[in-house]
């Protein structure tokens, strides 16, 4: 049986005149990691803000574990861990009082949990010293700490990447995989960097201008690969008859690069292009093809200007 | 509640700058003690000369009510008679008057109790909006607790911090007041005008009714700067505003007095010994008025937090 964790329907923001989120709708099962990626400015930030109820939503609804943000709020905000943005926590107190301090705002949050999740971050040693003196690593394993103390059936990250070495990103991964696959959290995880947070999802919902323009599937689902479209690379001459006959014969518009040819194809169709041009005296050079990687799927979504 | 409480207040007395400021109120309790020996040279009575330095200072404070330049001062000529009248009583009713000690120090620093009201706005302008500016009240206010119940913690903690403050004060004043002018007992007793009448009764008792009264005006700002600070999201404003309004709101409110709604400005009203001792800074006030008053603007301060802190959004830096 698979749950629904958060569930956004139709969900509306206007600030003054300006509606800046479109009507976003989407759900996230327990257990599950999502990926929320767009542009800075696209909205990913607003509409997490209004997931963890720091602003108002105009219309529509968010429904945590099926209890409203709005009408709901305390039964809603008991199942969500969260780090909006950076993780500031008071630079002059300890991990350790910082942690104390977030665990009296919930029920049933013992000391011996506290130790618990430190030790689940690795920072069981710098528990007692200054978040202050913190390093951004660091910073962000105490931010995650706080947002799982009170075991949170979904746990928000906004841009945790930010700032974290290769290593740290590693680490991050196998902390958000671990807490999807043991104790079934629903994993938020939004990021304008695609490559950072593509290894760690199961699926990825792209937001553009307010609007959540694609969700995407990231692992499994064989059958789909096969269906997907390939780029393929053909080196042949003349080139401008070859590209003719595959318009002619396979209805493929092919672009010209220099002395190549490009072109998305299925690959079952490649094999028959080829002989197509060998029976037509084309000299074929070379022919490549590759998929189509997310990366590239996201980039003609949402144009290859808008990302970093 | 409780929980909520016990966070602030960890907050408050773990940042060092809290510290500072009961050191620096500590200084400033000895400097008013050395000032108050070294210019005033308050009178030590003893069993033989009590008399003779009693009518020593009538004679001074007759001489000063025919100074010409200060004949017009009906403030300054009543101050001069009460002393008299009070010097009078101790000789027709044979009383060796209390010489000056750690209780009348206590009693005298009521009049710098303003600075007990600045550290409090310090702290008041800072409680919410600090969370702002450390970005902390992300995580605040995601938590199963509703905005209200944090920010009704938040003005509690400050009320806390104003009481621990002021306990602070009285015992600074009486110890430091013990160590400069002596041990005066437990609980001496004094001449003095209350409600314009002669009594010979409790320092003690009468200090701590002076202090109450001050409290109005230290609570009324301290709720004023958290309105601020909890509006604008923004310390130094607050700060700002809250100084510069208690120490010009009594020059502002001389300015405005010929007019009559100047009884409605809040300064007019914080003040409620003009009720007990002189005359109303304005005709035709009455405490009943000023309590009115008082309580308007501390529920507009409320409501106005509340609001401004429970509707918006926590938008982006």
């Amino acid at each position: 049986m698979t749950e629904l964790a958060m569930e956004l329907i139709d969900v509306k923001k206007s600030v003054g005149s300006k509606e800046i989120i479109k009507g976003i709708s989407f759900s996230i099962k327990k257990g599950e990691v999502f990926g929320f990626i767009g542009p800075n400015g696209a909205g990913k930030t607003t509409t997490i803000r209004m997931m963890v109820g720091l602003m108002k939503i105009s219309s529509g609804e968010i429904r945590i574990c099926g209890k409203s943000i709005q009408s709901d709020y305390k039964e809603a905000a008991k199942q969500i861990g969260a780090i909006v943005e950076n993780p500031e926590l008071y630079p002059f107190m300890t991990g350790w009082q910082n942690l104390k301090h977030f665990a009296r705002m919930n029920k049933d949050v013992t000391d011996e949990r506290i130790r618990e999740i430190a030790s689940l971050v690795g920072l069981e040693k710098a528990i007692k010293e200054k978040v202050g003196r913190y390093s951004l690593g660091m910073r962000q394993r105490i931010g995650i700490a706080q947002a799982l103390l009170h075991r949170p059936s979904v746990l928000i990250l906004d841009e945790p990447t930010n700032g974290l070495d290769p290593a740290g990103i590693r680490e991050m991964r196998q902390h958000i995989r671990l807490l999807a696959e043991k104790e079934n959290v629903a994993v938020i995880i939004s990021s304008h960097l695609l490559s950072e947070i593509e290894l760690m999802c199961d699926r990825i919902g792209v937001i553009q201008n307010g609007q959540m323009v694609a969700v995407e599937s990231v692992r499994g689902n064989e059958s789909q690969a096969e269906e997907a479209l390939l780029e393929v690379s053909l080196e042949a001459v003349p080139l401008d008859k070859a590209r003719a006959l595959l318009f002619a014969q396979h209805k493929v518009e092919a672009d010209t690069d220099g002395a190549v040819l490009k072109f998305k194809s299925k690959k079952e169709d490649i094999p028959a292009m080829v002989q197509l041009l060998v029976q037509e005296q084309i000299d074929v050079y070379q022919i490549s093809s590759s998929k189509a990687t997310l990366e590239d799927k996201f980039f003609d979504l949402i144009g290859e200007n808008t990302i970093v | 509640m409780f929980n909520l409480i016990r966070n602030e207040q960890m907050k408050l007395f773990i940042q060092k700058s809290t510290w500072i400021m009961f050191i620096l109120l500590f200084g400033f309790v000895i400097l008013t003690a050395a000032i108050t020996k070294g210019f005033e040279k308050p009178a030590a009575y003893t069993k033989d000369n009590w008399r003779q330095e009693l009518e020593k200072q009538n004679k001074g404070y007759e001489k000063n009510m025919k100074d010409p330049d200060l004949k017009d001062d009906p403030d300054y000529m009543q101050y001069q008679m009460q002393q008299i009248e009070t010097n009078n009583y101790y000789l027709e009713h044979d009383i060796q008057p209390a010489s000056y000690g750690a209780w009348h120090f206590v009693k005298d620093s009521v009049y710098s109790i303003s600075i007990l009201s600045l550290l409090t706005i310090i702290v008041a302008a800072g409680i919410v909006a600090n969370e702002f500016r450390w970005g902390t009240i992300k995580l605040l206010l995601i938590r199963p607790i509703s905005r209200a119940k944090i920010l009704l913690s938040k003005y509690l903690s400050i009320l806390i911090f104003a009481l621990i403050l002021l306990v602070f004060y009285l015992i600074a004043s009486w110890i430091v007041g013990a160590l400069f002018f002596g041990f005066d007992g437990l609980n001496p007793k004094e001449a003095m005008f209350v409600d314009g009448k002669l009594v010979y009764d409790s320092i003690v008792g009468q200090s701590m009714v002076d202090y109450a009264y001050k409290l109005v005006n230290l609570v009324m700002m301290t709720t004023f700067a958290f309105m601020i600070s909890t509006v604008f999201r923004n310390s130094s404003l607050a700060i700002g505003i809250a100084i510069f309004l208690m120490m010009a709101g009594t020059s502002i409110l001389m300015f405005v007095a010929r007019f009559d709604w100047a009884k409605y400005i809040l300064f007019a009203n914080t003040d409620l010994t003009q009720y007990t001792t002189g005359t109303p800074i304005i005709k035709g006030m009455t405490l009943q008025f000023s309590i009115i008053v008082l309580l308007v603007y501390y529920a507009i301060f409320l409501v106005a937090s509340w609001f401004a802190f429970t509707k918006r959004d926590v938008a982006g830096a």
